[in-house]
């Protein structure tokens, strides 16, 4: 699903984010990064949605070669991969619904699809009957969960989750790692980052561990380890 | 290639812009408004000037007075020779007796004038009147007259007239007429460079103001043209609202101010100028409105929005 052979990336200061990175990522694998900051995990969440280019090295991810897509392209390879954040990204002067609408308007959805898809994935998320929400009257763990709704709402292989537990208290937290699970036995490939400790154990699932731009350990049912 | 509904969501997003930076947009709406109405008057203005000066003009005549005892064979000689001139529209014969029912019809209040001729002693001198196409440049004409073999019909006193002091009157109106237009222009010039820049700096602030929705709209896959759409509709729409008001404006001011203007300049031709050509007054504004706009905001996206 997602190859990255040997992948580096320097940004124009001369610092080296990753440096000759592999890491091969099977469909509906879900798998979590760990790292400290400033390890590369953002830039290989950049390098993925090509908010960045890699200096040199391979990236595949769905069987597209990254080096062969044209600029004019880039939106619609984002529209392949839904991505999650930290500080959620929503839009605040529109509501849940819309929120997670825009995600479809922007890619040329047709209303009729849009009125489709939109309640099936808040009930997905959990967030049925908070359609008229504004985000600033939502929790932060309903929060995320419209970032989620948002990045599933066209169906993408690919969930990346960057942190996404990172401003939630524990209890939200989990409730997010469960939805990612949900997501995950759905047939998402599923690339979280975080720093919680107690979720990375407990998850008991693949889990990469990156610092200064290299994979220092890859294990199935891994432990945080840092 | 753009489909209708991404077209229908950009405008929606832009006409959402618009209105929630009411302010900027004012601004900027407003300074669109003073130069198209600045444009569209000062072409009205140029229309009107030209085709008043083209009427005054039009009004000069080169008056050939002639001896009486030039022959009507010679007359005739000299008539041809000048129709056939560079510069002349056409020559008329007005006789000796044609000049005293003229001047008689012009003097028909002053019972002392009247008096002092009569038909048996007509002092009045026949001539030759010409039109000539450009009167700046009556050179030709005066050289045909002046030579030698038509010299000696010409009357001693005043032999030629450009209708008395008129030329000179008619200078300086071409002249102030040349420094009005220019001044039109030179104004239109600077208000469209002054919109460019207002369009540019609020596009500048707005693109400021969205950054966030700039990068969720990235982030969900938003393609560039769907993401720099709403700011150049946006800024279209200045353009098209001022386009409207300066119609309105010009048309109300100049048609219930022409008839006040009607001793000085053509206003027939402005009235017929905005009535008659409404439909290309209105499209050529809204075209120039549309394009300050746009042109501007994508100069001020290519610069400020990093996609």
């Amino acid at each position: 699903m997602i190859l990255f052979d040997r992948v580096t990336k320097m940004y124009p200061n001369k610092q080296i984010a990753l440096s000759g990175l592999n890491l091969h990522i099977q469909p509906k694998e879900f798998v979590t990064i760990v790292g400290a900051s400033g390890a590369g995990k953002s830039t290989l969440i950049k390098l993925l949605t090509r908010e960045e280019v890699q200096s040199s090295g391979k990236i595949i991810v769905g069987g597209l070669d990254y080096d062969t897509i044209v600029y004019k392209n880039v939106p619609h390879l984002r529209r392949r991969i839904g991505v999650v954040f930290q500080d959620f990204k929503l839009l605040p002067s529109r509501n849940v619904y819309e929120n997670v609408a825009f995600a479809l308007e922007v890619a040329g959805a047709s209303n009729r699809e849009i009125k489709r898809s939109v309640p099936r994935v808040l009930q997905l998320v959990g967030l049925s009957g908070k359609e008229k929400n504004f985000p600033r009257e939502l929790s932060g763990g309903e929060r995320q969960r419209v970032a989620i709704a948002r990045a599933l709402v066209r169906q993408p292989k690919i969930l990346v989750a960057d942190e996404p537990t990172g401003n939630l208290d524990p209890g939200n937290a989990w409730e997010i790692i469960e939805l990612l699970l949900k997501i995950n036995r759905f047939g998402t490939t599923v690339l979280l980052t975080t720093h919680n400790k107690e979720i990375v154990n407990a998850l008991k699932r693949r889990v990469i561990t990156i610092q200064r731009g290299r994979i220092i350990k890859d294990e199935e049912q891994g432990k945080y380890a840092l | 290639m753009i489909n209708p509904l991404t077209a229908a969501r950009i405008t929606k997003t832009g006409l959402h812009n618009f209105a929630r930076n009411a302010w900027l947009s004012t601004a900027a709406t407003a300074v669109m408004t003073i130069t198209l109405t600045l444009v569209a008057v000062s072409y009205v203005a140029t229309v009107a000037l030209n085709s008043t000066i083209k009427e005054v003009v039009g009004k000069i005549d080169v008056s050939v007075y002639l001896k009486d005892s030039a022959t009507p064979e010679q007359i005739k000689a000299l008539k041809v020779k000048l129709e056939q001139t560079d510069n002349v529209q056409g020559v008329t014969l007005v006789s000796k007796a044609d000049a005293l029912k003229q001047y008689r019809e012009q003097n028909k209040d002053n019972p002392k004038l009247l008096e002092a001729v009569n038909e048996t002693d007509n002092p009045l001198p026949a001539s030759l009147q010409i039109k000539a196409k450009d009167p700046n440049k009556l050179d030709p004409i005066t050289a045909v007259v002046n030579q030698p073999e038509y010299k000696p019909l010409l009357a001693e006193r005043e032999p030629i007239s450009y209708s008395g002091d008129r030329k000179a009157t008619i200078d300086r109106i071409i002249q102030t007429s040349n420094f009005f237009k220019a001044t039109g222009l030179a104004a239109s010039v600077v208000f469209v460079i002054i919109s460019t820049l207002i369009i540019f700096n609020t596009i500048r602030m707005a693109i400021f103001t969205r950054r966030e929705e700039i990068e969720i709209m990235k982030l969900v896959g938003a393609t560039n043209w769907y993401i720099r759409g709403p700011f150049i509709f946006e800024a279209a729409l200045y353009g098209i609202i001022a386009a409207f008001i300066a119609i309105a404006f010009t048309y109300t001011v100049i048609l219930n101010g022409a008839p006040k203007l009607g001793n000085y300049v053509d206003t027939a031709i402005i009235v017929s100028l905005l009535k008659d050509n409404a439909l290309v007054v209105v499209l050529a504004l809204l075209a120039l409105g549309i394009l300050i706009g746009t042109a501007s905001s994508m100069v001020a996206l290519k610069r400020y929005l990093k996609l």
